[in-house]
Order: structure tokens, then C-alpha cells, then sequence
């Protein structure tokens, strides 16, 4: 099913183009839209569990880790993006909802707020 | 000697069969690593990380392909509903998609019909998984 | 360098495998234990909060987290419930129009007996809540039904809850009657079950997310949590009845919520009360 079809046709290759936006976003813009996903109640809302050293971050929870020496515990960036993507797969009892797994946020989101967890 | 090594081939070689990567895992952690578009090579063959769901909302966008994949979406949220496992915000979606299809936006339809079924289709594996494990947080 | 990693992947697998085989998490009709649940379930709040007294659980979070106890403290010493006790009073007292009472449905005449609930009617093969019978005493009356979850039903319930504080819950899984055990069980295995788009168990905030910050919020011990129910939320801004606060859950797992008085939340509440045995009725209660 997943399988790369050779014969995708012209109409959906159009399509692809049409929903890739058009101008590439920098690299601070991406930062602060992790940020807002990271802060949105609606969105990541990792706040609730996760502590994190930035001044807007207030009343932050401590269900999770907090966001410390990220790039020591995780060197392969991607590690911490598939942790994101679904923390259930290392610990399946884990109260951390699998954001990518479960499509709670999306790919790009989910980009962004580990560049902007990175930082720290 | 001949047993010890015999002991540690069996020690080594059990687990590595045990963490051989099935299809789906293997298309987890790619997705999981790359998010949607990006190729992996799993048995000698090469994939996609995109979902089944999202090369089915890449076909024209019509009336009828978005009709048909909203039909499919509420066939599944029926099922998931049955085992009681059915998520909040589907149904909100297949409004939005069929209000979509009104405004004449199938692209958009199409793409939050293919949400939805993909809601419905892991709350089914949700539901599956946990009829198998959810002792696991039970104390002892 | 790969050897060593993949003994010790080995060896974890074998550990953690022996581990799920040596225990008995009694998941089926054969093996289910309820006093066995009930003791793991003390013993692993024993274990988390050694300095908590058994008996205080009754007051959820405030038996384990000392700041959020004492502005608690404060407000029941004005209790905000007070009004619905008196209402809840008033309207049980009050005869329905074929002049019949509350007082003709219930053992006792519906005083100190909130302890017995919920209980497993045999006749029915169902699990009874208290808010149930309220209202299938008012149906028998020729009265129409009361809301699920708020309003005179969480009053009358209240009322109820108060004559029979310092009773000691006493639910019975009668023996040999399979239907009340695979009721109890299908309670069990819907608290420790994830689910939604968020994958939460009731267990993840209320087992083990007792007393860890979620935001500024401090999630209870599953322990003692219905003895205090229907309770006076301050984010409700009024009483609610303890199957109110079951869909606000439900619902905050991001699932599509049970209705009220469900089955399944009927036996989730008949799980709940028995883990509960041993403990008083404090309710009605006030929580933030």
C-alpha cells in the first residue's frame, strides 16, 4: 500500500507542488513557531510537563523531564524528533501523548518544536 | 570452550532475531525520524513514509474523490465507535471536510477526510493494543 | 563493541520479559482478585507517599501535598457545598405529587446509606449508582427523570452523602456471582486503559501522575476518589456529580465521551468505590 508508486500521475505531482508553500521559512521563524506549538494549549502544550529555561515559560509542569542538555542526551537530533513523534514507543505506559503518531500535531509542528527544544 | 561460545552465540543471536524490524515498526521509526515524504529502504525494497491515508487524498481533487474518501473515513469512525474507542475531534473534521466539499474546496476535503480515517484507524490499533496490554500500569 | 550491546539488549529483553511473567496483574475472569487489587493498590500509595495516613485519602490531593492543603483548609471552613446540602434537604424532603418521598425508595429511609453504593443488582445484572436510584425512585413516582450531572440530582445526592459521613465504604462483589466480577473487572480494565488521541489512561494522571504537576495542577490519588463525590469544583463554579467529572475526563483523554451513568462508567465507579473499601464518606467535598 505504502509503496512508492512509479506512475504517480501529473495531477498529483501538481497537487504536491500547490501544498508546499512557496517561500522557505528561515531558521528563526521555524524557532518561533516551535515555541508557540511548545506554549499552545491548543497545540503542543508542552508546558504543562516539561520545564524549560525561557522567560515566557510560567507555571510550567514536571510530569516530563525537563528541557535540559538536550543536545547531550539526544546527539542525533532525529532520536529526540522520533521521541516527539511517539514517546509510547520507549515507554508504553508513559502519560506523554505520541504527538506524531496520533497526528495531535503536525509533521511540520512537530519540525519546529524540536528545533526550538534544541536550543536548550 | 566450544559451549561457551555456543552460549554466546545463542545469547547474541536470539535478540538480534528478536529485534528484527517489522514493516510497520520500520515505518514508524522512519516516520518517526523524517517525518511525512521521506524514502527508506526496508528488506532490500524502498518506501514511503507517507501514510496510506495521504496518497489517498493525492488523487484529483473532484467532488466525487472527496465524497468517496469522507464515505471511507466514516466507515472506519463506525468501527473505532463500536469498541468504544473513537477520538473527539473526528467527527469535527468530517464536518469541516463536508463543509469543504460545499464551498467547493475538494483539496481541502480531501485532506481532512484523510485525517479523520487516519483517527479512525489508529484508534482501532489503539484499541487492539490495549486489549493486550493494559495491565501494564496495573500495581502489583 | 556490538556484542556487549547486544548482550546487554539480551539480557534487559529477558529481565523485562521474566518481569511481565512473574506478575499477576489478574486481567480475567479466572484470576481477577479485587482484595488483591485493593491491598496493591494501598501498598503502592504506601510506597509513593510514605508519610501519608491511609485514612486521609479521602481528601484526594491535600492527604499528600501540604500547600495546596492548607488554602483547602480555608475554604472548607466555609464550605461552599453548604447551600446544596440544605437544597439537596429540602428537595428529599419535599413529597412528589402522588405524596410519596425519597424516604419510600431507599433502606433506612435513604439516611447513612451512601457507603452501600454503587452496588451490583443481581436481579437487573447491573451495577447500581445512587444517582440512578434517585431518579428511577422519582420515575416509580410518576416524576420526570433529574440531569445527570448537576443541579438538584447532585443536591439530593449531597444530602444523601452528608447523613452518612465517617460510614466506612463497604462495596460487595457478591461471591460466586460472575456478572459482579466481570463488572469489576471491566472497571478495572477501563481505569488502566489509554485511550483517546492523547493515549491517557485514568491511571496515567491518577496512579502515576499523582501529585506531579501537570501546568499549575496537582492530579489526585485514584485512592479515596469517590468518597468525597459529588463535590463543589471551582472550576465548575458549582456541585457536580462524580459522572460529571468521569466525561470531563473522558473528554480531556481527547475521546469521544461516554454519556453519563453509562455502563462502563457505572462499573469504572464500582472498581473506584471498592479500592476505596475501608475508607470513610466525606462528601460532599470541595476541590479547585
Amino acid at each position: 500500500m505504502r509503496k512508492l508508486s512509479t506512475s504517480m500521475c501529473a495531477a498529483s505531482l501538481l497537487a504536491l507542488i500547490a501544498t508546499t508553500p512557496a517561500i522557505a521559512i528561515t531558521a528563526e521563524e521555524t524557532v518561533a513557531e516551535g515555541k508557540a506549538v511548545y506554549m499552545g494549549k491548543s497545540r503542543g502544550n508542552c508546558i504543562s510537563c516539561h520545564q524549560i529555561n525561557d522567560p515566557d515559560a510560567n507555571l510550567a509542569g514536571n510530569q516530563g523531564p525537563p528541557m535540559v542538555a538536550m543536545t547531550q542526551r539526544f546527539p542525533d537530533k532525529r532520536m529526540l524528533r522520533a521521541q516527539v513523534w511517539d514517546a509510547s514507543k520507549n515507554n508504553p505506559i508513559t502519560i506523554m501523548p505520541p504527538l506524531g503518531k496520533h497526528w495531535i500535531l503536525s509533521e511540520e509542528e512537530i519540525d519546529a518544536v524540536v528545533e526550538y527544544i534544541y536550543q536548550f | 570452550m566450544k559451549k561457551l561460545i555456543a552460549i554466546i552465540a545463542t545469547v547474541v543471536l536470539l535478540p538480534a532475531a528478536a529485534i528484527a524490524e517489522t514493516f510497520d515498526e520500520a515505518f514508524e521509526m522512519n516516520r518517526a525520524m523524517y517525518g511525512k515524504g521521506y524514502t527508506f529502504t526496508w528488506s532490500g525494497q524502498q518506501y514511503s513514509t507517507d501514510h496510506q491515508e495521504e496518497v489517498e487524498a493525492r488523487v484529483d481533487a473532484t467532488k466525487a474523490n472527496a465524497e468517496s474518501l469522507i464515505a471511507k473515513a466514516k466507515a472506519h469512525n463506525a468501527e473505532v465507535a463500536k469498541v468504544g474507542f473513537e477520538w473527539k475531534l473526528t467527527k469535527g473534521l468530517l464536518k469541516d471536510a463536508e463543509a469543504a466539499i460545499e464551498s467547493g474546496d475538494y483539496r481541502k476535503a480531501l485532506n481532512l477526510a484523510a485525517q479523520a480515517k487516519y483517527h479512525a484507524r489508529i484508534g482501532l490499533q489503539q484499541h487492539a493494543y490495549a486489549e493486550k496490554n493494559w495491565h501494564l500500569s496495573v500495581p502489583q | 563493541m556490538k556484542i556487549i550491546k547486544n548482550i546487554t539488549i539480551g539480557l534487559s529483553l529477558l529481565l523485562s520479559s521474566q518481569l511481565v511473567f512473574s506478575a499477576q496483574p489478574g486481567t480475567t475472569l479466572a484470576s481477577v482478585n479485587p482484595e488483591a487489587d485493593r491491598m496493591a493498590l494501598q501498598n503502592y500509595f504506601k510506597k509513593r507517599f510514605p508519610d501519608a495516613e491511609l485514612a486521609d485519602y479521602v481528601n484526594g490531593i491535600y492527604a499528600v501535598d501540604a500547600d495546596s492543603r492548607e488554602q483547602w483548609e480555608e475554604l472548607e471552613s466555609f464550605p461552599p457545598y453548604e447551600f446544596d446540602v440544605e437544597e439537596g434537604e429540602r428537595l428529599f424532603k419535599t413529597a412528589f405529587a402522588n405524596g410519596k418521598g425519597y424516604a419510600d425508595c431507599f433502606e433506612n429511609g435513604g439516611v447513612g446509606i451512601r457507603q452501600n453504593f454503587p452496588y451490583w443488582d443481581k436481579e437487573a445484572s447491573t451495577v447500581k449508582t445512587l444517582e440512578q436510584e434517585i431518579n428511577e425512585c422519582r420515575e416509580s413516582n410518576g416524576e420526570k427523570p433529574l440531569k445527570w450531572g448537576k443541579g438538584a440530582i447532585a443536591q439530593i445526592s449531597a444530602y444523601m452523602a452528608w447523613t452518612s459521613r465517617d460510614n466506612v465504604f463497604d462495596i460487595k462483589i457478591p461471591e460466586g456471582d460472575e456478572g459482579a466480577l466481570a463488572a469489576y473487572l471491566e472497571g478495572k480494565k477501563f481505569f488502566y486503559t489509554k485511550r483517546g488521541q492523547l493515549n491517557l489512561s485514568c491511571a496515567n494522571c491518577h496512579l502515576q501522575g499523582s501529585n506531579v504537576r501537570i501546568r499549575a495542577d496537582l492530579a489526585g490519588p485514584a485512592l479515596g476518589h469517590p468518597s468525597h463525590f459529588p463535590v463543589f469544583r471551582s472550576k465548575w463554579g458549582s456541585l457536580g456529580t462524580l459522572h460529571r467529572r468521569y466525561k470531563g475526563c473522558h473528554k480531556d483523554s481527547r475521546s469521544k465521551p461516554l454519556d453519563m451513568q453509562h455502563e462502563t462508567f457505572r462499573n469504572l465507579e464500582y472498581f473506584q468505590t471498592y479500592m476505596s473499601n475501608g475508607l470513610v464518606v466525606n462528601g460532599p467535598g470541595s476541590r479547585k
